[in-house]
């Protein structure tokens, strides 16, 4: 509760003007809090007659001190029937290092897989101090219920203050199955990650579709637990001299622990077998696109600067693009070197999803379009028009 | 058979916009509703109540009192009934003990469900966290980022059609379970007025914390292990250039000329 | 009173306006301009000005008068009769005219009044006043503003603007010079019923400053406009009476008349509006409601009983025949998120779409009256679509404006390969007794001729559009003198001739139907006094030359 001293309040309204959500306000000049009220705690330091208190529970120092070390899920995908760990776990490990390296704490990367399992000394030379290997055969595929009990048991085992996984579809599910197994606080889709001067993990994420930037902490649960999209971070310089452990860790599997059974996996064709989170050059159409039929400009657009095609949530709803392809809020974060935008009207919700483009060149006939807000280039006009005559041009 | 479905609601998201010079968000005559993914979630169990017999549809939110007319749109498509759980005490409230919350209404009040259906995430939070939350806390098997759900004609288990990253999976759970759903129909649909009226009498009923007899310290901000210490806008980057499009052939050779700076071509 | 006097604006010097000088530069980059949404073919315009201010304004008709060159009035262009379709001469676009002066709340009558220039669309004039917020009224307007304002936002109602064009781009100024109505006329009335205070510049470059309530005709039905130096002029008002109905054709007259009102539906042959002070209306939350009918003879029945039920105020109600759900049907196959509403059921013959008020909070609505009269009419409430959220009230509003929208569209793809054909569509209404009596004469021209057609429209004001598609000339010749032979049986019925869409350039012949020649010479009298160079909008609603010109009448094509 967002408690009101009544005999410390002056009615002087920085409350008021402070609060992001219009939470509270000043009547007959008392402060009163409004049932929409988050407990953000963003009115309580400013408060200059200090008559605003939020009360938090708090964690023992003891319980605290002992969980350490940084773990990172190192999510592993299927290429040429081995299980190889995917870039974002590269990409955590460069966070992770910098983290653990102002925590003084050691960082470890878990894998879960069976024999195929190969790549992670790589794994090593990007920054990790040890790799925690599991092996089991009902470990072969990801099911959110087997991988949640060995994640959950080896945390259980090891103790670590800080549990990193990359937002992918796997991750979001199983990150809150282990968090809600073991009533630990987790934040998705962090965009920033850092150590403050208590030693939390302090994540930084988008909140309101983006409208807004949050920081969370987790007190007083460990370990404190957050996902991060691929693509928010980059992967770091790997150094071929680092040296590091790889360890088993022996778990307990049986298979009515995993309710779910795949019956079959329909593959959907990738350009050049380059999906759209890995791509360097992405065409992406919106709404503004107008036709089903004008996405062959878009195709031909992208062939011709050796890129991938992409779209707008509107695209998938319309069922013009497979979800595969669907960048932003609700979809996939990209980070390509150069993300074209045609027709795309720069909702925030899709521009959390490709923030991370190095750079990015607009296409949209309104003027007040928001993705010129965020374009290197921006070009008002008819893509339909704009477009053949650039593609003509690349051709020459 | 019994099918329940946990609804939010949420701002219209795509009307909200930040004052740029207080950080602050500008909620006036901004609609809530209730979330699109919450919706497709009911689209596709109305689908399994259409296409079978013996099928009760409950809808639940936990949310302040106005979330009722969220479930009170449930009712108008098809839901049997519903539960709004609300109570100041449940202010604050992260992912987990949101889910909690649910998961404890549901095993007072509901506990005899075949299948939960949620939606993948809200568009005002946009975690996904609680439908696997959820299912974790109740113990079920759960297939999350479905597109299409059938049922067994025993019921014993649900057979979903879900997205992964490189295209689709079709995948068997066993039931009761839980499934959040990633996509939904083209077209909303429509409610007929009788519809609409018929729902006003169907039963909509709000539980307190008491009700549910859960702790204290298990609800609300209490109850939340993440804690939001800042909210700041985002950092807009600095406009680049603007050309005019109007005529196509200046504008694609100014393109070209980007293109060429920055090494592309 | 009856006299008025005329006030100058200061000047500004004329080279420093905004302009497109040659016909050949208007035509390459301004091509726009030359057309509304009638698709008449234009005879292009030597020059295209963009003023700013009156000044501006005032100083373009000094000179054009004094070049003797006419001058055709644009904003939106979202007329479709061709209104600022210019016959050669210059385009004077009134655009750049957006902004919002004042917002007030007058205690007398009750009203919230807002004023405002002329190019400010009614869309926005109505989302700024839903979403109570005026684009800088705040940082310009007067401390008495201000104020306003804030009890304004502090006030618990939703207020919109009434009257509802169709194409809600339509600028202000045109909607009061057309007095543009909609499907809410039904409820609410035209923009006749909304306007209170005006200013309008007169060929002469000088202003009329007019309030609702204070200038009325003589006995005699004489007004007299005196100029800054002086000199009067008397104007005679028309003295024919004005058919019962919703009614955009002709000068409007009335004994003891407002003056305003003399402006209101003149289709700015008079002089430009410039500024306008509308009332705001109250909005009662209302449900969209889509009933489906097994005929279009029982949709008709079904309105006539929804208009004589008391316990009910629809907003307004509309009609949707067996070839309009034809047509949506196809539309719907091709493109199904273009009409964004479920598939439109099979037992469904004709509809009825109607907004009633409606309290989502209420647990015990009572509507059994309405489901006896769905019964009665072979229907059940269970048989409609309905939605109360405002999301939901903006989807069905879509959806009533899809099908003018996409006879506009494939009327103008077919121009692109004849390009004489333009739209054709009935705008005549008759009183409530006559509307079986209308609907049966159209059918019974329609059905035999051949021709591809949907009809719809405000029923409610007994205004059903026949949209014509002709595919070829002879069709549309075709078309056009089934037209005629409607356009006299709804003025045999004390009908009008244009219920909405006012006269222009393409409905000129429609107006000798409903008036006679003496009528017409009355309102070419007012036309004379006013605008003595016939200067202002040629071709516009009245065929008419100067005394001492060549009286042949000069044709205008179509």
């Amino acid at each position: 509760m967002l408690n009101v001293d009544t005999d410390r309040c002056t009615g002087c309204r920085i409350c008021e003007k402070i609060c992001p959500f219009g939470a509270i306000a000043v009547v007959d000049k008392v402060a009163q809090v409004q049932a929409n009220c988050t407990l953000c705690g963003a009115c309580v330091s400013r408060c200059p007659a200090e008559a605003l208190s939020i009360e938090r529970r708090r964690a023992s120092e003891e319980e605290l001190r002992s969980f350490s070390g940084m773990f990172i899920w190192g999510e592993c995908e299927e290429r040429a029937g081995k299980l190889i760990p995917k870039k974002v776990v590269k990409e955590l490990l460069s966070q992770g290092r910098r983290l653990s390296d102002k925590l003084g704490q050691q960082l470890s990367v878990v894998v879960l897989g069976d024999g195929r399992l190969t790549g992670l000394d790589t794994l090593i030379t990007y920054g990790a101090d040890r790799v925690i290997r599991c092996r089991h055969r009902l470990l072969s595929r990801f099911t959110s219920e087997g991988f949640t009990s060995i994640v959950s048991a080896l945390i259980s085992k090891e103790k670590p203050s800080v549990f990193l996984f990359g937002a992918t579809p796997h991750g979001r599910e199983l990150a809150p199955r282990v968090a809600a197994r073991l009533q630990l606080g987790l934040t998705a889709d962090c965009t920033g990650l850092d150590i403050d001067e208590k030693g939390q993990l302090v994540q930084t994420r988008p909140a309101f579709g983006g409208n807004i930037m949050a920081s969370i902490v987790s007190p007083y649960t460990r370990p404190q637990m957050a996902t991060v999209r691929p693509n928010v971070f980059s992967v770091g310089e790997p150094d071929s001299s680092r040296k590091g452990d790889i360890e088993d860790f022996k778990a307990a599997l049986s298979p009515a622990s995993i309710r779910t059974k795949l019956i079959t996996a329909e593959q959907l064709a990738d350009e050049g077998g380059v999906g759209i989170e890995d791509a360097d050059i992405i065409v992406a159409a919106g709404r503004g696109c107008r036709k089903k039929e004008n996405l062959a400009l878009i195709q031909e657009l992208a062939d011709a600067l050796g890129g991938v095609t992409a779209g707008s949530r509107a695209l998938v709803e319309l069922d013009w693009i497979p979800h595969t392809k669907q960048v932003g809020q609700s979809g996939l974060t990209v980070g390509p070197q150069l993300y074209i935008a045609v027709g795309i009207s720069g909702a925030i919700q899709h521009l959390v999803g490709m923030s991370s483009a190095k750079t990015v060149i607009a296409i949209n006939k309104d003027p007040y379009a928001p993705i010129f807000k965020v374009a290197d280039l921006g070009i008002v006009g008819d893509a339909m028009e704009i477009m053949p005559m650039l593609i003509k041009k690349l051709k020459k | 058979m019994k099918i329940l479905v946990c609804v939010k609601q949420v701002p219209e998201i795509t009307d909200v916009t930040i004052n740029p010079e207080t950080g602050t968000l500008m909620r006036e005559g901004v609609a809530s509703i209730l979330n699109p993914f919450c919706e497709y979630a009911m689209e596709v169990a109305l689908g399994l109540k259409r296409q079978q017999s013996g099928i009760e549809l409950v809808a639940i939110s936990m949310g302040p009192p106005q979330a009722g007319s969220a479930l009170m749109r449930c009712l108008e498509m098809g839901a049997d009934r519903a539960t709004l759980l609300s109570d100041a005490r449940f202010a604050g409230s992260d992912t987990w003990a949101t889910a909690l919350t649910l998961a404890e209404a549901i095993k007072r009040i509901e506990g005899d469900f075949d299948l939960i259906i949620v939606g993948k995430q809200a568009i005002d939070g946009d975690t996904a966290q609680v439908g696997p939350e959820i299912a974790e806390i109740l113990g079920l098997p759960g297939i999350m980022y479905a597109v299409g759900v059938e049922l067994a004609p025993d019921r014993k288990r649900a057979r979903v059609k879900r997205e992964v990253e490189s295209g689709y999976e079709i995948v068997e759970m066993r039931l009761p379970g839980l499934v959040s759903i990633s996509k939904g129909p083209m077209i909303r649909s429509v409610s007929s007025f009788q519809e609409i009226l018929d729902a006003r009498k169907k039963e909509l009923r709000a539980l307190s914390a008491s009700d549910l007899e859960l702790e204290q310290d298990k609800l609300g901000l209490h109850g939340s292990p993440t804690q939001v210490v800042e909210i700041f806008p985002p950092l807009v980057k600095d406009r680049g250039e603007l050309i005019d499009g109007s005529d196509a052939e200046a504008a694609t050779e100014k393109a070209i000329a980007f293109l060429r700076e920055k090494s592309f071509i | 009173m009856y006299e008025i006097t005329s006030e100058q604006v200061p000047s500004v010097a004329f080279d420093t306006i905004r302009r497109v000088e040659s016909s050949g530069d208007i035509l390459k980059d301004y091509g726009s301009y030359l057309l509304d949404e009638s698709k008449l073919s234009h005879q292009g315009a030597e020059c295209l000005f963009f003023p700013t201010t009156e000044a501006e304004l005032s100083a373009i008709f000094r000179e054009m008068a004094k070049r003797g060159v006419k001058v055709t009035l644009s904003a939106a262009r979202t007329g479709i009769v061709g209104g600022a379709v210019p016959y050669g001469g210059a385009i004077v676009s009134l655009e750049r005219f957006d902004k919002v002066l004042e917002l007030r709340y007058d205690r007398s009558t009750r009203e919230w009044l807002v004023r405002l220039e002329c190019g400010v669309t009614v869309r926005d004039l109505n989302t700024w006043a839903m979403k109570k917020n005026f684009p800088g009224l705040y940082e310009n307007g007067s401390p008495e503003t201000k104020r306003f304002l804030q009890e304004y936002r502090e006030d618990h109602a939703t207020y919109f603007y009434p009257p509802d064009p169709t194409e809600m781009g339509a600028a202000l100024g045109g909607t009061v010079s057309t007095n543009a109505s909609g499907a809410r006329t039904y409820r609410y009335g035209p923009t006749r019923n909304w306007v209170r205070w005006m200013r309008v510049m007169l060929a002469s470059g000088e202003v009329l400053e007019i309030p609702r309530g204070k200038y009325f005709a003589t006995p005699a039905g004489e007004f007299t406009v005196i100029d800054s130096n002086g000199s009067e002029t008397t104007i005679k008002v028309p003295t024919y009476s004005m058919p019962k109905t919703k009614n955009a054709a002709g000068i409007f007259s009335a004994p003891n008349m407002d003056l305003i009102d003399l402006f209101i539906g003149s289709e700015g042959i008079f002089g430009a509006v410039t500024q306008a002070e509308v009332a705001l209306g109250r909005w009662a939350n209302p449900i969209s409601i889509v009933l489906f009918l097994p005929s279009d003879d029982k949709a008709i029945e079904f309105v006539q009983l929804l208009r004589s039920e008391k316990g009910l105020h629809p907003e307004f109600i509309e009609f949707y025949s067996a070839s309009a759900l034809d047509f949506l049907r196809i539309k719907q196959k091709e493109d199904p998120k273009t009409v964004g509403m479920p598939i439109i059921p099979d037992y469904a013959e004709a509809a009825i779409f109607f907004d009633i008020g409606f309290d989502p909070e209420a647990r015990d609505n009572d509507y059994s009256m309405l489901e006896a009269l769905a019964l009665e009419c072979g229907s059940t409430l269970a048989r409609s679509w309905a939605g109360y959220e405002q999301r939901d009230l903006e989807r069905f509003k879509e959806f009533r404006h899809l099908l003018p929208e996409t006879t506009n569209a494939i009327i103008a793809e077919r121009k692109k390969r004849i390009p004489e054909l333009h739209k054709l569509g009935t705008d005549f209404a008759v009183p409530d007794e006559a509307l079986e009596e209308i609907w049966a004469f159209y059918k019974s021209k329609l059905e035999g001729a051949g021709l591809e057609w949907v009809a719809y429209g405000h029923i409610g004001n007994n205004h059903i559009h026949i949209n014509i598609m002709p595919r070829t000339i002879e069709e549309m010749h075709l078309g056009l003198s089934i037209y005629r032979e409607f356009a006299k049986k709804a003025v045999s019925l004390n009908g009008t001739i244009s219920a909405e869409h006012g006269v222009g350039k393409i409905k000129k012949e429609f107006l000798s139907i409903m008036f006679s020649d003496k009528d017409l010479e009355e309102m070419k009298a007012v036309k004379r006094a006013l605008d003595p160079g016939l200067m202002i909008n040629p071709g516009t609603l009245l065929d008419i030359v100067r005394k001492n010109e060549d009286t042949r009448l000069r044709k205008t094509g179509s």
